[in-house]
């Protein structure tokens, strides 16, 4: 697919260059578009029922942004702030979520990938059907069990379910990672001086990092994004995360569809910021991750 | 800094025995070579002295030590992998180091074993490194100083030249058997390569499937082989096989070929107990057999392969193929029917294929 | 060990910001009064306002979600958490009543000091279970600029349509909306609710009442299609002369223009008055929080004068009390108009009648279905909601299986602890075990208990509160469509059909969109490929309910993005464009549904195809080049057959999201148009949290896309397996 390899002259490179960035740029406009689109209506000032076609909000304000993240509530008479309560509830939330998963995670998948054992394949079984079932009929028992253990109304209760309901989906992309890995490496190591463990701490994983980076990255994202179970588990707005929030920007009722979209411009924000971070990695995390066989 | 012992090591995998009943016993500083054709279970037995695979019976002691239930780190051995196994996420330095910083060596001697062995092996250049930046001979180097760093009372090696291209792994050969020489540990070192078996070895372990066949130092599996797999494995080229029965020939013995055919047994081979009629399999290397009018092998030729100082001959003894090889550059054609006399030769029995030597 | 000591100390802040607040809360929470409430922007402010004077134990305050208040309601209160107070709607004090969610408030409640209508509401068989705090109803907006006299008749207001300036509609209101057409069909002498229980919006009343609206509709005097936001738009934006809406409009008119609110009009047709339904918004005690004074006492100052008037003041709420006249003269207007409203029936029936209700009316006014046929199918719909539950099964027959299983796999396992080799494995398994434990405890407990038990709730069926066993009632009532047609709208096997062809759409789309751009992406010579690889990936990184609103926007017909393009198209070709409604046809909904799930999940499929194109070695590449292939066929028969393994467990990933992706099917379409769209989960959703909460029916559906799941994936992976095999040659 190089260049060189096309006999035909010059011209029609160029022209397939064309076609390429043409396809791609028409990609592009189709992935950007959306967001610029909650965008524009989050700096609209004016809200006249007029179809937008391009995304530039009329009569710019930064009211609804304001109104969002400045929002602020009474906490037995003092005021605290409230959009920055729930955005931490919402970043600790999620990134507790990501370590606990992924540390509940790790271990597992690599008995998974190096050892044989009695239960692997029934256990492998058990993980995949509970990708297949669907929450609404799990979510009341997972209600009755964090009551019972006293942990409903807690971020370390939610946390604890977000993070087991990421583990399945986090092992099956560590387990290929680490399958990925030459046994020969832990061999040296354990020759080298190293117990099993020690083997795996220091050689296994620092190589499967990016595998890890990427699925920690997934399980931050569904803790981050949740909003239904964390409606449900929660009954203080202090301890609410942020969709909760933005879900009552669209009541059955009136939708304030400009302070919705502001709020989901601010919310998408770090998912965005940490996406771009880690997209190098993920070409390499997937390719040695649980979506590969 | 060692002998080794093995005690009927035993390897099963589920129902499959990997390694049947091994009994062996290996001198101090000796440079020890299994071979053996692929899944004959030398890496395995290899895996076992290294405590990477635990044996399912027998014992082996390093030492007149039982370690047979010790951890690898706990042996004291030190391995070279056919992958080379080096950290990808390490520097060459570090990937040295390692061993030593996991024994908790203090920093002054790490630093200073790594400088003495990057020397050593003319790695100094390329310590700050990380594997994927190096080409496969500098790869193997550095496993290799991995494994002299820490000085360990046993080298393994798992076929470590089979990654690199001819030359260089004729010239790498040859600086394992001095670096053995110089560094006095005793060395396990597994090859499907009977040229590398020949050449480093002190003793020979020559194995097939999962059972030892014989072990020797190279030159007496070569000259005496205990059977005819190791007659068939040692040599190159390989040992040719002719189907006879011994026949008594005036006052010598020699052997009826299926064509009619004769060769004589030389006297003093000690074939002197064979009874006649006796069904036997004879083993004649191609090197040893001389042209001559009064051969009483006939060799129409196939085939002539010209190596420069050899040529090989091939071609058909009754339904047998057989091979023969004379020095100098100048062969026979293709459809000359050569008349052969036999040197040296080796008698196996034609059922059980043991030496009746 | 330093590195793991580091991490660790890096971890503790974290750990403690999880642990700490979380056990303030939990000391903190029995010496205050717990309120939940949905109010929104005034009202809300109103009340934290209003708490500031309040002089007894402090108060902690919860707003909730609207649509989530029931259902926290329903899972808190019976384990003894929850609310002390709760402010909701009374006609959800039957289904409260039933669940004991609420008690009887007691004196709470202040004795003549509260108009008959909110009194009545608020009691059911002589038990008072709520305080009345405000009343809301829809009234008559007008636009002073627009409108200099106000016809006296619905049929005059209509009529000016002809008169105003383009672009303004005469009446603006939710005529879709069942809650809203009640006024109608009061009008005609209907009800939403029949006294028996039964279905309201059926017979000659409802059937006149809907001609009113579908001539409203044809004379363009009402918007089609307008939701709440929308009439709220218009009438702020002086684009409708008169609009149809509760006292919530209000706070969302600027103070420049020019309106006033009046009683809504007459119905001339039948010269009765068009009369909207009534909710009383009530404070509620939970049991707990009833037997408490300090919460009674808390309950009955909010209802109290003082409080009354400063929701009358601050947010036009239009109290309930009979003693505190105001001088706003929209909040009379609206007092007055909730004496001749019709209070909201308790019943549990009621809440079962909007979804059927909302259905045929927007069928009808679509104008998909004549009004009887549509009407009659929602009766029919309403039955099948209301229907008594299955009959108790004994559950002898479960116990005698489930006991036969337990024993059948002790002499399994007996049988095979006896054989040598077991141990053996047992022992050499040991070490293995012990590198898992942890996550088979987290998984267990959180997933796989939660999941087992939701399972086994399908055989149960009932109120909450009162289930019983019920066998597989459940299944067989699914799978045979309760003795109806097979494949009407709604049932399992239509549903099912439809989220087959919804995961099969999406899931090619996914991958044919995802292998362009990931092959033009994998490309040796390139420009700016990190740019576009950054960009592209963007969707992916976006919340996908963020998402699901964005597009539902964008296809708004009125405002959306989608009918703003049509329509510049349409102006550039110098032609007329009717504006697409694009949730009023299954085609268009369904297209809609499916533009936003394949944004949603192409970056995906794109990703994985880069990873996979890494691992083609080249040299087969160039083999195929040199045995004369061209690069189309170099792509079909070298390059996809050895991705195609690697691709085919992302597909199975994806084809198992889209099957459940619940989010993109609720929020985009909702199940538009008269729940085509819905997929089966959305559909097991609405058994469980809006139709009367049948969660044993929801479970059962819940059951049924597992069994079918599986199924799939074990044939894809059979396939997988093969294409496996193939490329391994």
């Amino acid at each position: 697919m190089s260049p060189q390899e096309t006999p035909s002259p010059r011209r029609k490179g160029w022209l397939g260059a064309f076609a390429i960035h043409a396809v791609l740029l028409l990609g592009v406009a189709f992935a950007l578009y959306p967001v610029l689109w909650v965008a524009s209506l989050a700096f609209s000032g004016s809200a006249t029922p007029e179809p937008r076609v391009i995304p530039w909000p009329s009569e710019p304000t930064l009211r609804h942004l304001q109104e969002v993240v400045g929002a602020t509530a009474d906490d037995g008479g003092e005021t605290v702030w409230i959009f920055g309560r729930q955005l931490l509830n919402s970043l600790v939330v999620a990134t507790a979520t990501a370590l606990v998963g992924v540390l509940i995670a790790i271990p597992t998948a690599y008995a998974l990938a190096r050892f044989n054992f009695l239960g692997k394949r029934t256990g492998m079984g058990v993980l995949l059907a509970t990708q297949m079932f669907p929450a609404v009929a799990s979510a009341i028992p997972l209600y009755l069990i964090l009551e019972a253990s006293g942990l409903l109304n807690t971020r370390t209760g939610l946390v604890l379910c977000y993070a087991s309901t990421a583990v399945p989906f986090a092992i099956f992309q560590l387990r290929a990672a680490f399958e990925a890995i030459p046994v020969d490496l832990e061999e040296a190591a354990m020759v080298d001086g190293a117990t099993r463990l020690g083997a795996f701490v220091r050689v296994v994983l620092p190589i499967a990092r990016p595998a890890i980076a990427v699925t920690s990255l997934f399980a931050f994202m569904s803790a981050y994004n949740e909003f239904i179970l964390a409606a449900t588990l929660l009954d203080d707005s202090k301890m609410f995360t942020l969709p909760v929030m933005l879900q009552r920007f669209v009541g059955e009722y009136d939708a304030r569809w400009e302070a919705f979209a502001a709020g989901a411009l601010v919310v998408s924000l770090p998912v965005m910021g940490l996406f771009y971070v880690a997209q190098r990695h993920l070409v390499e995390g997937l390719a040695s991750g649980g979506v590969k066989g | 800094m060692v002998d080794i012992r093995l005690r009927a090591v035993t390897k099963r995998f589920g129902d499959t025995v990997v390694l049947d009943g091994v009994d062996a016993a290996f001198p101090d500083r000796s440079f020890v070579v299994l071979v053996g054709k692929s899944g004959c279970g030398k890496s395995t037995l290899l895996r076992c002295i290294a405590g990477l695979e635990e044996v399912s019976e027998g014992a082996i002691e390093f030492g007149g030590r039982d370690v047979s239930r010790l951890a690898p780190r706990d042996r004291d051995v030190a391995m070279v992998f056919q992958s080379y196994a080096l950290y990808p996420h390490m520097t060459v330095r570090r990937n040295l180091a390692f061993g030593l910083e996991l024994r908790k060596e203090r920093r002054e001697v790490i630093d200073a074993r790594v400088a003495e062995v990057a020397k050593l092996l003319e790695i100094d250049a390329l310590l700050d490194r990380h594997p994927r930046a190096l080409s496969g001979g500098q790869r193997q180097r550095v496993a290799m100083g991995r494994a002299i760093v820490r000085r360990p009372a046993v080298f393994m090696f798992d076929e470590p030249l089979s990654n690199l291209d001819p030359a260089l792994r004729n010239q790498v050969r040859v600086d394992i058997r001095r670096l053995h020489d110089d560094l006095g540990a005793t060395s396990i070192y597994v090859t499907h390569d009977q040229v590398e078996a020949m050449t480093l070895a002190d003793v020979l372990v020559v194995l097939d499937r999962g059972v030892v066949q014989q072990i020797a130092p190279p030159i007496d599996v070569y000259r005496r082989p205990a059977n005819r797999f190791v007659a068939g494995f040692v040599g190159s080229p390989a040992m040719n096989f002719l189907e006879g029965r011994i026949a008594q020939n005036s006052e010598r013995a020699a052997v009826e070929l299926g064509d009619g055919a004769r060769i004589e047994i030389p006297p003093g081979a000690g074939f002197e107990r064979l009874q006649r009629g006796a069904q036997v399999i004879v083993g004649i290397r191609p090197h040893d057999v001389v042209r001559g009018p009064e051969g009483s092998l006939v060799l129409p030729v196939e085939l002539v392969e010209t190596l420069g100082s050899h040529v090989h001959v091939h071609g058909r003894i009754g339904d047998m193929p057989f091979v023969a090889a004379f020095e100098g550059h100048q062969g026979p054609r293709k459809g000359e029917r050569l008349q052969l006399t036999v040197g040296e030769l080796h008698l196996f029995d034609a059922e059980l294929g043991v030496s009746l030597g | 060990m330093s590195n793991l000591a580091r991490w660790v100390l890096r971890l503790a802040p974290l750990l403690w910001a999880l642990w700490l607040p979380s056990r303030a809360h939990a000391g903190a929470a029995s010496e205050r009064i717990r309120l939940w409430h949905a109010w929104r922007g005034e009202e809300e402010a109103v009340l934290t306002e209003l708490l500031t004077s309040w002089d007894g134990t402090p108060v902690e305050v919860l707003a909730v979600p609207y649509d989530a208040l029931s259902s926290k309601l329903g899972s808190a209160i019976p384990f003894g958490e929850g609310p002390d107070v709760f402010v909701d709607s009374h006609e959800r004090l039957g289904e409260y009543q039933r669940r004991e969610l609420v008690a009887p408030v007691g004196d709470a409640f202040e004795p003549g000091v509260f108009v008959a209508e909110a009194e009545a509401a608020v009691t059911i068989d002589g038990q008072t279970l709520a305080v009345p705090l405000s009343l809301k109803s829809l009234a008559l907006y007008v636009n002073d600029d627009l409108v200099q006299r106000v016809p006296a008749d619905l049929e005059g207001i209509a009529a000016l349509q002809g008169a105003l300036p383009a672009g303004v509609v005469a009446l603006a209101y939710e005529a879709n909306n069942a809650y809203a057409h009640a006024a109608l069909l009061h009008a005609c002498g209907g009800r939403m609710l029949a006294p028996d229980d039964g279905f309201g919006l059926v017979g000659p009343e409802a059937e006149a009442s809907l001609e009113v609206v579908l001539s409203l509709l044809a004379s363009g005097a009402v918007p089609s299609e307008a939701d709440g936001a929308l009439v709220t738009n218009l009438f702020r934006s002086g684009k409708a002369a008169f609009a149809m809406s509760g006292p919530w409009l209000a706070a969302d008119l600027p103070t420049s223009l020019r309106y006033h609110v009046e009683t809504l009009p007459v119905l001339a047709r039948t010269g009765t008055r068009l009369q909207p339904l009534l909710t009383v918004e009530s404070a509620m005690l939970s049991p707990n929080g009833a037997d408490k004074p300090e919460v009674r006492r808390f309950a009955r100052w909010l209802a109290s004068a003082t409080a009354a008037r400063r929701r009358a003041e601050r947010a036009r709420g239009v109290t309930a009390r009979n003693d505190v006249p105001s001088d706003d003269p929209i909040v009379r207007a609206f007092l007055e108009q909730a004496g001749l409203a019709v209070p909201m029936s308790t019943s549990t029936a009621m809440r079962a009648t909007w979804e059927p209700a909302n259905k045929a009316l927007r069928k009808i006014l679509r104008g998909d279905a004549p009004v009887a046929e549509a009407l009659a199918e929602a009766e029919h719909r309403f039955a099948l909601v209301m229907r008594a539950p299955p009959a108790p099964r004994s559950p002898t027959l479960l116990l005698l299986a489930l006991g036969g299983f337990a024993l059948m796999g002790a002499v399994l396992l007996g049988q095979r602890a006896r054989t040598a080799g077991f141990r053996d494995q047992v022992r050499r398994s040991i070490p293995a075990w012990l590198w898992l434990v942890h996550a088979v405890v987290a998984v267990g407990a959180l997933v796989v208990l939660p999941l087992v038990v939701g399972a086994a709730t399908s055989l149960f069926a009932g109120p909450p509160g009162d289930v019983h066993y019920v066998g597989s009632a459940n299944f067989v009532d699914i799978l045979t469509a309760r003795g109806g047609p097979l494949f009407a709208s709604g049932s399992f096997w239509l549903t099912l059909v439809i989220t087959v062809v919804w995961t099969v759409v999406n899931v090619a789309l996914h991958v044919g969109l995802g292998l362009v751009f990931g092959l033009l992406l994998a490309r040796p010579v390139l420009r700016m490929r990190a740019m576009y690889r950054v960009l592209l990936i963007i969707p992916w990184a976006v919340p996908n309910y963020v998402t699901a609103l964005a597009w539902k926007g964008m296809f708004h017909r009125q405002f959306g993005a989608v009918t703003g393009a049509t329509m510049a198209l349409g102006d550039w070709l110098g032609i007329a464009i009717e504006p697409i409604s694009w949730f009023s046809r299954f085609s268009t909904a369904f297209t809609a549904n499916v533009a936003t799930n394949a944004w949603l999940g192409f970056p995906f499929m794109m990703v994985v195809t880069v990873a996979a194109l890494g691992s083609v070695p080249k040299d087969v590449l160039e083999a195929a080049e040199v045995d004369g292939a061209s690069r189309r066929q170099r792509f079909l028969y070298v390059t996809l057959p050895m991705i195609g393994p690697s691709l085919i467990p992302a597909i199975m990933l994806g084809a198992i999201w889209t099957f459940n992706m619940f989010n993109v099917v609720f929020l985009v379409s909702g199940g538009d148009p008269d729940g085509t769209t819905d997929i089966l989960v959305s559909e097991a959703y609405r058994w469980a949290f809006t139709r009367d909460a049948q969660y044993g029916y929801a479970a059962a559906y819940a059951v049924l896309i597992f069994v079918l799941l599986s199924g799939i994936t074990r044939g894809l992976d059979r396939i997988g397996a093969r294409a496996k095999a193939k490329a391994a040659v």
